[in-house]
């Protein structure tokens, strides 16, 4: 069953080696790694790291990589042969090699029109994979949070993603399957599915949290927490 | 490419393996572009004659330079083109006192005098030069042992047969820029055995000294000639003939094509460059710096978020 899970967004410029010289957002980071290492602290069986792909599929976390080069040339392609990860998926697992996590792990995308019901059953099934499962949630909110964000601005953005948040905040996993997946595809908010896999693992279950960091400074939202779940 | 018997990159006689440029106390990896702020100590250079005369203008100079990101300052007490004599004792007057004062008041900046005398040269080490600046291709062949002896660095320059303080008259060459190779490695290689360090040798083809436009702009064109030898290159370029003649512009309308050619020549591996607009020339060694891939960029959040 559940018995932690942990979110975090995963924009590329979670990757200090793209920001260039500055670091431009070390407190989004730190929050993660402090999110990643109290996950990693709930002593799991295995830690699922959940994040939006082109399709729903798992990924083997000792063949899959990490590819920044298709963001940054500069950084060097990877030799070809090993299998390339969604970027979620690539960046959790990053965040739990920092948090020192050498346990089993398991990596899964979920496809960005995964409907909320099929979201719901993977999380269920995931979440009885172990008697002690941890979920490490990949997602994003809005990008049309302002006129600067990369998708301009949508005044629904705010509301939206203020649900999300009050979901994770009071553990209300309803909220979160009741989430519009065509208004979500409207904001580009790309975190729904895998926000709906996490509440399908809760499963009935009850989730306390704690909020680790939730701003916009670019214009999409991040939210960034610690859920415990009994 | 060369008749010179030119040592090559990682010879125990040749340029630092690793590619290190020393200067001073400061030791540059290649990959980081140097700017040299030009502070003329002349009443008649050809470019804003005479506005760092004074040594309080000449000082603001200096402060500025640095503040705009200025590495190196090369100061000056002789135009090169000709015109009234500055003798020994004058240049003298002109630039060791100018230097020591900058020294004390930066310890750690690079200087560098831009002198061909060794008397010169020598009062300019002993007032805190770093680097001598030889413009002239060695005429006098006692600067690189003042060098050698206070452990300076040392600029081999290209100027063909042309002596200090005169134009080119009628210049040509079957190849100037294998002419460029063949002078400024015998240039390295006599600084060498003068007893110069190596890894505090540069090399200057010297754009407009012994050259018409054309011959600047072949050498521009093809620098990546003199890079490839692994001495570290310095280019003067700002504010030139070569760039007035190509834009028919006379020197206060230069600065664009004297970013171009800096530009041009940034990408083809110059490590330092002696400019009069030291903010301009910053961003443009530091931009394409940034395209090699040798300097990250300050801050990238465009389509990251």
């Amino acid at each position: 069953m559940l018995t932690a899970a942990a979110l975090c967004p995963a924009p590329p410029l979670l990757a200090r080696e793209l920001t260039g010289a500055d670091p431009v957002v070390p407190e989004l980071r730190q929050a993660c790694r402090e999110a990643a290492d109290v996950l990693v602290q709930a002593d799991p069986d295995v830690v699922v790291v959940v994040g939006a792909g082109e399709r729903t599929r798992a990924f083997d976390a000792a063949a899959a990589h990490l590819d920044l080069a298709p963001y940054a040339p500069a950084l060097g392609a990877r030799p070809a042969g090993p299998e390339t990860l969604p970027l979620p998926l690539g960046l959790g697992g990053r965040l739990l090699d920092e948090a020192g996590y050498h346990g089993r792990r398991e990596l899964q995308a979920v496809g960005a029109d995964e409907p909320a019901p099929a979201c719901a059953a993977l999380g269920a099934s995931l979440a009885r994979t172990a008697p002690r499962v941890a979920l490490l949630v990949m997602a994003d909110g809005s990008a049309r949070r302002s006129r600067r964000a990369p998708g301009h601005l949508d005044e629904r953005s705010a509301a939206f993603d203020a649900a999300v948040g009050r979901a994770i905040r009071d553990g209300d996993m309803p909220a979160l399957l009741a989430l519009d997946a065509g208004l979500a595809g409207d904001l580009m908010a790309t975190g729904r599915p895998a926000w709906q896999v996490l509440a399908g693992a809760v499963n009935g279950g009850r989730a306390t949290s704690v909020i680790r960091y939730d701003d916009d400074p670019f214009g999409v939202a991040y939210l960034v927490a610690s859920l415990t779940v009994g | 490419m060369s008749d010179a018997g030119a040592p090559q990159p990682g010879h125990p006689d040749g340029p630092d393996s690793a590619g290190m440029l020393r200067l001073g106390k400061r030791a540059f990896p290649p990959g980081q572009p140097l700017i040299m702020a030009i502070v003329n100590r002349t009443p008649d250079s050809f470019f804003q004659p005479g506005v760092t005369w004074s040594e309080s203008a000449a000082f603001h100079r200096v402060d500025q330079a640095i503040a705009e990101g200025a590495d190196i300052i090369d100061v000056g007490g002789i135009p090169a083109a000709p015109g009234s004599e500055v003798d020994v004792a004058e240049e003298i007057r002109r630039i060791a006192g100018f230097i020591a004062a900058i020294r004390s008041r930066y310890p750690d900046i690079v200087i560098s005098a831009d002198t061909w005398r060794h008397q010169a040269g020598r009062a300019a080490c002993e007032a805190g030069a770093d680097l001598l600046n030889d413009s002239w291709g060695g005429f006098d062949e006692r600067l690189a042992d003042v060098a050698a002896e206070f452990g300076a660095g040392l600029v081999c320059a290209h100027v063909g047969s042309q002596r200090p303080r005169t134009r080119p008259f009628r210049v040509a060459y079957p190849d100037v820029m294998a002419d460029v190779l063949a002078q400024t490695l015998r240039e390295a290689n006599r600084a060498l055995a003068a007893g110069v360090q190596p890894d505090r040798i540069v090399l200057d083809p010297a754009h407009d000294f012994g050259k018409n436009t054309w011959h600047s702009l072949e050498v521009t064109r093809r620098l990546d000639e003199l890079t490839a030898t692994g001495w570290p290159v310095l280019v003067s370029l700002s504010n030139k003939d070569f760039v007035g003649e190509s834009l028919d512009l006379p020197p206060e309308h230069r600065l664009a094509g004297t970013l171009a050619a800096t530009a041009v020549s940034a990408w083809h591996g110059a490590r330092i460059f002696r400019v009069h607009q030291v903010r301009e020339s910053r961003q443009v060694v530091d931009m394409v710096a940034t395209i090699r891939g040798d300097r990250p960029p300050a801050r990238t959040v465009r389509g990251l978020a």
